[in-house]
């Protein structure tokens, strides 16, 4: 009896100790994310942006039918960040004399894509990117990972990205300004890395084409980088070495219109190096962590930059679907432009 | 200010006349006046200040101040640096030449910039310069180097050999209790032109201070990290059974040292701590780097950060200041800081993804 009563104590002492020990090595998300503008339970972010209403209004953009591609070709040998890889193997082997099926000799291949989800044109999750351990919506992300995925904030929370897209051509915007330093590998004008956009530049591509920012947006923005993505590989070191993009002015005045997403024909949206040397991605934190607004990267943008140039239409209706990947931090995508 | 006239005897309709006051003018006019002021200023963004840097040098592989630090590197903190500014930059290169440097300052002059900042060790130059300068009424923020008159942001060597000295003898006192240890300091000890000797002479009163009982060492490499092998070997065979604290007065050095103690065997019992944080020895996010949070374990337990390659980030604040007719201290040090596998990260976040 009175092993079993110590045994009992030992057990309840050693809980007691290990949540607190618990409790300690955690960061107070409420300190450091703010809440959700959804709630205490929101998974989605800004695409609770995307209603009907929404959605409705930016069928109004096709009005042609064009399609422009705004995704770059997903193969091996194109830029990557950091360890990131992505390689496919094709399974043929019914090609094989003898191997076909059937009197019809049916014969198929398929492929093993072996490949972290960050790559080519893709989205970020709101799972990319935290403060410590805290993430959107003051999530506590050590509690909901296992060895495989997240358990929460997973792209399978996501809603529709059927809005309406809104085309920036900064090159132009630094172009007109008389502000214009571009990089010489790029062999079509681009914006050279360290270049920061600003609020008053996104305000005046807008201007540019007449248009005003609405909630539920889409707001994709032409540096010119892209064009050293697409000479993979000749330009992967320089393409990764930096990038163009928007500073901390311009991440908070896009949160302050309601926007969906933001994407840009580089590896990273915001501006690298970033304003201050000692701030590590910080427009991430802004857009993703704080707002839950996604970030689109490798953007394939010329496309459209030359047709809102020859229309004078820097609109459209942006089509881009997600796969309800559970647990996955982001993805690659396919986004076309329809007009 | 509008005033309503009264409606007349047959009811006309009411007719607003501008009856101007005198006092109302002339405020209206001070507003204009004041307005107009604000917007000739640069912080309205519509007058861009032009400031001047002229640089050392910007010889290629020439290293600065006895650290890895280039010219170029420095060059391009200021142009990173100068983004939040409605500021225009113009570049020379002093070329370590004191004709040129004051012939730089003429060229400055001629062009009417807005403020001059001087990175040149030549007294005579600097004093010359200065004198131009200030006659042309243009402001001067000298860099590492004093020029009469102007503020100064600097470098503070001595109390960067003495972030080294205390980290290596915390280190020590913390692993090493009661043991016998002798400590060493290797590198351009010499090197009075880069001001190494006061980097020596503050680890050396650090690990005196805190270690008294440690015979501190100093071998001159003279610059070469080639003969860190051979002198840092003869002094590890001198010493077979004593801990030994190594304060390298540069990454390089630091690199060397390390692989000079691996060669002979003695990792368990060498602490070795660097001076620069240049990339040699933080690198890049894939880079195989000494000081890295996965490298805890090294016997290299940091260096002392110089911020060369953020030189641009210092000193343009301060030029800011004095361009909006703001006091700065007459000198301005580095606020050196030991930078280890706990805080690399976070002091230099990594970003480009080579």
């Amino acid at each position: 009896m009175m092993a079993r009563r110590a045994l009992v104590t030992a057990a309840v002492v050693l809980t007691i100790l290990s949540l607190a020990s618990t409790a300690l090595a955690q960061t107070d998300c409420t300190k450091l994310v703010p809440p959700s503008p959804w709630g205490p339970n929101d998974q989605t972010g800004a695409t609770n942006r995307v209603t009907p209403a929404v959605t409705k209004a930016a069928a109004a953009e096709i009005q042609t039918g064009k399609i422009t591609t705004m995704s770059y070709p997903l193969t091996d040998g194109v830029p990557l960040f950091g360890t990131r890889f992505t390689k496919t193997i094709l399974t043929a082997v019914s090609l094989a004399p003898g191997a076909s099926f059937g009197e019809n000799e049916l014969t198929y291949m398929e492929d093993t894509w072996l490949s972290q989800s960050h790559v080519g044109t893709h989205l970020d999750g709101m799972g990319h990117i935290g403060r410590k351990d805290c993430y959107y919506n003051q999530t506590p992300m050590g509690k909901f990972i296992n060895q495989n995925n997240m358990t929460k904030l997973g792209l399978e929370h996501l809603k529709s990205f059927a809005t309406r897209g809104v085309f920036i051509d900064a090159v132009r915007v630094f172009q007109q300004g008389g502000k214009f330093k571009g990089n010489s590998a790029c062999k079509k004008p681009c914006l050279d890395k360290g270049t920061v956009i600003t609020s008053a530049d996104i305000q005046a591509g807008l201007r540019m084409y007449n248009v005003t920012l609405r909630e539920g947006d889409i707001v994709i923005i032409h540096t010119g980088w892209g064009d050293l993505f697409e000479q993979f590989p000749a330009q992967n070191a320089v393409y990764n070495s930096g990038a163009p993009g928007i500073g901390k002015d311009a991440a908070n005045w896009l949160v302050s219109q309601k926007v969906v997403a933001v994407g840009t024909d580089t590896w990273v949206v915001e501006v690298i190096p970033g304003e201050n040397p000692k701030e590590a991605f910080i427009v991430h934190n802004i857009l993703l962590t704080d707002n839950g607004i996604h970030i689109l990267e490798n953007v394939r943008t010329d496309l459209m930059a030359a047709e809102a140039a020859s229309s004078r239409r820097a609109t459209f209706f942006f089509n881009m679907t997600v796969p309800k990947a559970v647990g996955l931090t982001g993805n690659f995508v396919a986004i076309d432009a329809i007009q | 200010m509008m005033s309503p006239t009264p409606a007349g005897p047959r009811g006309r309709r009411r007719r607003y006349v501008h009856r101007p006051r005198p006092a109302i003018v002339v405020a209206l006019l001070l507003v204009v006046v004041v307005l107009a002021a604000g917007l000739a200023a640069p912080v309205s963004g519509q007058r861009r200040w032009v400031v001047a840097f002229a640089n050392v040098t910007e010889e290629p592989g020439v290293t600065l101040e006895g650290t890895g630090f280039t010219g170029p590197e420095i060059r391009e903190s200021f142009t990173l640096a100068a983004r939040p500014y409605p500021m225009d930059l113009v570049f020379y290169d002093n070329h370590r030449d004191d004709t040129r440097a004051v012939a730089n300052a003429e060229d400055a002059i001629a062009r009417k910039v807005d403020l001059y900042v001087q990175y040149h060790r030549g007294p005579d130059a600097n004093a010359a310069v200065g004198e131009k300068l200030k006659a042309a009424r243009i402001p001067v923020l000298a860099v590492n180097y004093p020029v009469p008159g102007a503020p100064l942001y600097t470098i503070d060597n001595v109390a960067a050999g003495r972030v080294a000295g205390e980290a290596l003898a915390a280190f020590a006192t913390r692993t090493w209790p009661g043991q016998p240890m002798v400590a060493v300091v290797i590198g351009r000890v010499s090197a009075a032109a880069d001001r190494v000797p006061e980097r020596v002479r503050g680890a050396t009163e650090a690990l005196r201070d805190r270690l008294p009982a440690a015979r501190v060492t100093a071998l001159d490499t003279q610059g070469n990290p080639a003969q860190v092998a051979p002198l840092l070997g003869a002094f590890l065979s001198a010493h077979p059974s004593r801990k030994v604290l190594i304060a390298a007065t540069d990454d390089s050095t630091t690199l060397a040292a390390k692989a000079a103690v691996e060669s002979a065997g003695r990792v368990r019992d060498a602490a070795i701590v660097g001076h620069g944080v240049d990339r040699t020895i933080h690198g890049g996010m894939n880079d195989k780097k000494e000081i890295d949070p996965t490298n805890r374990n090294s016997i290299v337990i940091g260096s002392v950060a110089f911020y060369l390659d953020r030189l641009g980030y210092e000193v343009l604040p301060l030029a800011v200041r004095m361009l909006r007719g703001e006091p700065v201290p007459s000198r301005i040090v580095t606020a050196h800081k030991l930078i280890t596998a706990a805080n690399v990260f976070i002091e230099y976040p990594p970003y480009d993804m080579n």
